[in-house]
């Protein structure tokens, strides 16, 4: 992602005259999310401690992708989440979904396409026919959901509660309980790995080409400031921007490619590429994980979405005032519904990304993962209030969560441990973000 | 699958009835005039695929055989359900009650109303804290033993992990890691052999509290986060992990596909339950060993009981007639057991049988719920459980 | 504008008989209104008269249970919001029902966006139309791209009416433009509704301030008990009257200079 300002109409930017006027009028020239920036340097604060606390083991370019990818299918749910919130409703079935869909996966995988249609053990596209099928079933799931919500009138709480609970038991029937492991080895692709990296060439190319989306998207909307005339930045400040956002996608290119594959992969590399292995193994950049670009993705389209289309626009104008928004002439109920639509399709990304790094999928699939899909949204500046929340501000907050439980559990320290902190972080976090809107509004 | 397992579910049931005509002398199993006796079952949560797969059956073709009413009901996990449970059980005229708690003091009140009612209750599986009742259980401790003893002979020194499950479960805290004990770990790691990589920070600590990483509520995902980052950790270390003590077949599960995405190679790795897809990573060479508990005859134990002590056996003349492989050590009869809490119950205590590729054919062979076509899915010739799956 | 040659046009909006009950309780009972161009209609009345109610019939957000609305001497059905707009009706709510975190340009284009070829948000274009109907009402304002809840009610209003006025609204509806304003504002709001008309725009004026009625309209029609009691030409009648009419329910002749003096 692009660290430019969000445009996501939430920031509750104002004029004031503390000793922060001098970085605000830094912020004003190049129109940074100060919100958003904050939470990088949180995140980067985190880091860096675990880091000390490790003796420096901690920052590494392998770890680093471990927690990125650990982080992912949260962070995916958590684009999603965040609209569902901004329009003044809640998901809670998220976790179920995401486990009933990947363990959906499985059983075709492994069960009901080969045997069931007779398709056999191994027949092409299975991976892909598995994926169409996962995210119809989000999706027409979300759709009920949202049908239920937003032309019913249930309130979501009440109806993502209960899909919570029927979702999680249908799941047993699937397999009858048991774990269901041994997925097609292109589909495991997307859970990442070793193997489900793109390799060195591939993640210098996302990285150039990132460079050039940045530059673009600036002097896209530079020229079209300029088509009507309207004030536009400063010459530097675009420049510096620019610079930034370039270096920002070239230097995670380049610490994507600091992990390097395990050593026996990279044997059978050298094999493949007839090298002679050097003293020491050879190291082979692995690049980026296929799944980091899948989240790249899902939070770019996400973005879009949220402050491109009118759709987008709908979901915050619904929720900073309902009245508002039903006196437009806007069809608040079909915006709702479509917001538990994109949620269920959210929901089969995630899951394929889940049961694809498990190899499998087992009935606690999503356990619990609507607290940690709200907490990531929450944690990144979403409003339970309504109309305020950023996709980018959600993807960040799910790493600054995962960076938490992923550094604890890199010391040794122990799940509840883990969980003290990732609890005392949430409320901290919210409570730093209330008492600085509350500043802002004064 | 389902049509599979069903396929199981028929075998197994075949087998117990074949067993049950073959005994059909002996005087435990069958053979008495159980026909007035309604034995209950009160499960805790029905849900996990082994109760429904191996223990129902065995229990219920137990008494059946034996001319006997199976009668049972699920709390789905909630100790307040399994109260109410136990009242319907009894209402519905339970001569015996067999009790899987979902919690051992939560439970109580309802093992006081079956005393009141002159019903005997056997705590299966889980321990019950009153002295009246007969324990019959796997030695879970033994389980540890196993586990332990089988990685101990793969890998008698080097860098181990331990991976624990829930840490408010006694088995995961004090059962299986005593049994390591038992198995010699803590001596090994006191003399230096054995170095535990994910141990305290600084390196002293409470044995076996500060040692191991826990897993809430066993669950796999968190198992192979957890997993993820003892990887990284010891890369950036540069030391290598040996091997790997995982308490049970979710957690392992959960560990090899850590190790699999990060195409780490597969040191040798426990687990216990012979969960399907456990027992097909055992063939295919991605876990080392599994201990199993072979829950056919545990419930063919249970249920054997509960005719006799419907027919009015005394407790401590119970007989079970089961396979002795899995048998008590100390024989067929109930013998005294201490529990934790101080109360000395009567108890028969089944041994696990720990499973290694080699071995693979005694679980094929048994008529377990897992089958010998989700056992050897996609082991080829060179995987270490090839010959068993010919 | 003179009354005879208001006569002789087609009114801009006329509603014949219109009826609202809710439960039984008749808000609306057969009311009959009409607005010329370049008019503003005065609705006063005490808190129940109907006169909310009324104009929510003809902005669609609660549609009438019988009666017929004409607009232009065509007879126009208005089921919802949308209709309205259609007709070019558009309507400044007393709450203002603007997305206090969407920016001025969002709120005025709010359901109405303007898009590129391939359907994203032209938000230049937005934020240009924006300012130049912001330059006509309110020259000073240059708060474009922050979200409303920051600006001052006035300012707010402002974008209100903005948004009414960028769709070439024909006919304008304000239910209480006044009420959330300090004087300063208040004063700067009753320029900008006698610019509205000065454009020829047709206005409903609700409000609770007989003074901000009498000194806006053309004509006042008094509500009471979902009734219209009367409809009167401002230099008819005085301030006091009008309240008189308010209070007492009675069309003009009936109230009695004894009845007005003990309401002071």
């Amino acid at each position: 992602m692009a660290n430019v300002a969000d445009t996501a109409p939430a920031s509750g930017e104002t004029r004031s005259a503390t000793g922060w006027s001098r970085l605000r009028g830094l912020g004003a020239a190049t129109e940074i999310d100060f919100r958003l920036f904050g939470m990088l340097v949180a995140l980067a604060l985190i880091l860096l401690a675990f880091n000390i606390l490790t003796d420096g083991r901690f920052f590494r370019p392998a770890n680093m992708v471990t927690l990125i990818v650990q982080a992912i299918p949260v962070a995916i749910l958590a684009t999603g989440m965040v609209l569902v919130i901004v329009s003044r409703n809640i998901d809670l079935s998220v976790g179920s979904l995401t486990g009933i869909i990947a363990m959906t996966y499985a059983m075709l995988m492994t069960d009901w396409l080969p045997n069931m249609l007779g398709m056999g053990a191994d027949f092409p596209m299975r991976w892909l026919i598995a994926l169409a099928i996962g995210i119809g079933l989000g999706a027409a799931v979300g759709a009920i959901q949202g049908f239920i919500i937003a032309y019913i009138g249930v309130p979501s709480f009440v109806v993502t509660l209960g899909a919570l609970l029927s979702i999680r038991g249908a799941i047993w029937y699937f397999s009858n309980g048991a774990a269901v492991t041994g997925l097609d080895p292109t589909f495991q692709l997307i859970g990442g790995g070793a193997r489900g990296s793109i390799g060195e060439m591939a993640t210098w190319a996302i990285g150039v080409a990132g460079c050039v989306a940045v530059v673009a998207a600036l002097w896209n909307s530079r020229r079209q400031r300029q088509r009507f005339g309207f004030p536009v930045r400063p010459m530097w400040a675009e420049i510096t921007l620019g610079v930034l956002g370039c270096a920002a996608m070239l230097g995670l290119a380049a610490f994507a490619n600091g992990n390097y594959l395990p050593p026996g992969l990279a044997a059978e590399y050298a094999r493949e590429h007839g090298i002679t292995e050097p003293p020491g193994g050879l190291k082979v950049p692995a690049g980026f994980p296929l799944p980091i670009l899948l989240l790249i993705g899902v939070a770019v389209v996400m973005a879009w979405i949220a402050t491109r289309r009118r759709f987008g626009r709908y979901v915050y104008a619904y929720g900073g005032n309902p009245d508002a928004a039903e006196l437009a002439g806007i069809n608040t109920r079909l915006t709702i519904l479509k917001t538990f639509v994109i949620m269920g399709i959210l929901a089969a990304l995630s899951a394929a990304v889940v049961s694809a790094r498990l190899n499998g999928a087992t009935l606690d699939i999503g356990n619990s993962y609507e607290l940690y899909v709200i907490a990531a949204a929450v944690v990144g500046g979403t409003s339970f209030a309504g109309g305020i929340g950023t996709i980018p501000g959600a993807v960040l907050g799910a790493f600054v969560m995962q960076a938490l439980a992923y550094g604890l559990s890199f010391m040794g320290v122990n799940s509840p441990g883990q969980n003290v902190v990732a609890g005392i972080v949430l409320i901290l976090a919210v409570a730093f973000d209330t008492w600085n809107r509350r500043r802002a509004t004064k | 699958m389902r049509i599979q397992r069903l396929g199981a579910i028929l075998t197994v049931v075949a087998i117990g009835l074949a067993a049950c005509t073959g005994t059909g002398s002996s005087p435990s199993a069958g053979g008495g005039d159980g026909t007035d006796c309604t034995v209950a079952v009160s499960w805790n949560n029905f849900q996990q695929p082994r109760w429904a797969a191996a223990d129902e059956p065995n229990i219920k073709d137990a008494v059946e055989s034996a001319g006997g009413t199976y009668i049972s009901a699920d709390a789905d996990l909630s100790s307040e359900q399994q109260l109410t449970d136990v009242s319907n059980l009894i209402g519905q005229g339970a001569d015996v009650l067999i009790l899987l708690a979902q919690d051992q003091n939560a439970v109580l009140p309802a093992l006081q109303e079956a005393k009141d009612s002159g019903i005997p209750v056997i705590a299966y599986d889980r321990l019950i804290e009153d002295p009246d009742i007969l324990y019959i259980t796997f030695n879970n401790i033994g389980v540890g033993e196993a586990q332990a003893a089988a990685i101990l002979e793969a890998v008698p020194s080097g860098n181990y992990v331990l991976i624990k499950g829930d840490p408010g479960d006694p088995n995961a805290s004090t059962f299986l890691p005593q049994g390591w004990d038992d198995a010699g770990l803590k001596e090994k790691v006191d003399s230096g052999d054995i170095t535990i990589l994910n141990g305290p920070e600084g390196g002293s600590g409470d044995w076996p509290a500060d040692y191991g990483t826990y897993t809430d509520a066993w669950d796999t995902q968190t198992a192979q986060e957890n997993m993820e980052a003892i990887i990284d950790a010891a890369n950036a270390d540069d030391v290598t992990i040996d091997a790997i003590l995982a308490e049970n077949d979710s957690t392992a599960l959960g560990v090899v596909a850590a190790l699999e995405s990060k195409s780490y190679g597969f040191p040798p790795l426990s687990g216990q339950d012979g969960d399907p897809a456990n027992l097909n990573n055992v063939a295919l060479g991605k876990q080392y060993v599994d201990v199993w508990k072979n829950a056919n005859e545990l419930g063919k134990a249970a249920g054997q009981v509960a005719i006799q002590l419907c027919q009015g056996t005394a407790i401590e003349d119970v007989e079970i007639d089961i396979d002795s492989s899995v048998a008590p050590l100390d024989g067929n009869s109930p013998t005294d057991f201490e529990t934790p809490g101080g109360n000395t119950v009567k108890s028969l205590i089944l041994q696990p049988t720990p499973l290694t590729a080699e071995d693979l054919d005694v679980v094929i062979n048994a008529g377990w719920y897992a089958g010998k076509e989700e056992i050897c899915n996609g082991v080829t010739e060179g995987d270490p459980g090839y010959e068993d799956c010919q | 504008m003179t009354a005879e040659s208001q006569r002789n046009a087609t009114p801009l909006v006329d509603m014949r008989d219109i009826r609202v009950s809710f439960g039984g309780v008749h808000a609306v009972d057969g009311v009959s209104v009409d607005l010329y161009e370049g008019e503003i209609v005065g609705l006063v009345g005490g808190n129940g008269a109907g006169k909310t109610t009324l104009m929510k019939t003809l902005s669609g957000a609660r549609p009438a249970d019988s009666g017929e609305i004409y607009v232009n001497g065509r007879r126009a059905e208005i089921e919802n919001p949308r209709d309205a707009k259609a007709y070019g009706i558009e309507t400044i709510y007393q709450n203002l029902a603007l997305a206090e975190n969407l920016d001025a340009p969002a709120n005025v284009f709010l359901g109405r966006e303007l898009t590129l070829a391939i359907g994203s948000l032209d938000d230049s274009a937005m934020e240009n139309a924006t300012r130049d109907v912001m330059g006509r009402l309110n020259p000073n304002f240059q708060n474009f791209k922050v979200p409303v809840m920051s600006l001052s009610g006035g300012q707010r209003q402002g974008v209100a009416i903005a948004r009414a006025v960028q769709f070439n609204a024909k006919i304008l509806i304000m239910d209480e433009p006044t009420a959330a304003l300090g004087p300063a504002e208040t004063a700067q709001v009753r320029d900008l509704v006698r610019q509205l008309r000065a454009e020829g725009l047709g206005i409903f004026l609700i409000s609770h301030d007989i003074h901000d009625v009498y000194d806006l309209s053309d004509r006042i029609s008094v509500m009471y008990h979902g009734k219209i009691v009367d409809t009167v030409r401002k230099e008819d009648v005085d301030a006091d009257a009008v309240l008189g009419m308010i209070i007492l329910g009675k069309r003009l002749g009936e109230v009695t200079s004894e009845e007005l003096a003990a309401l002071h």
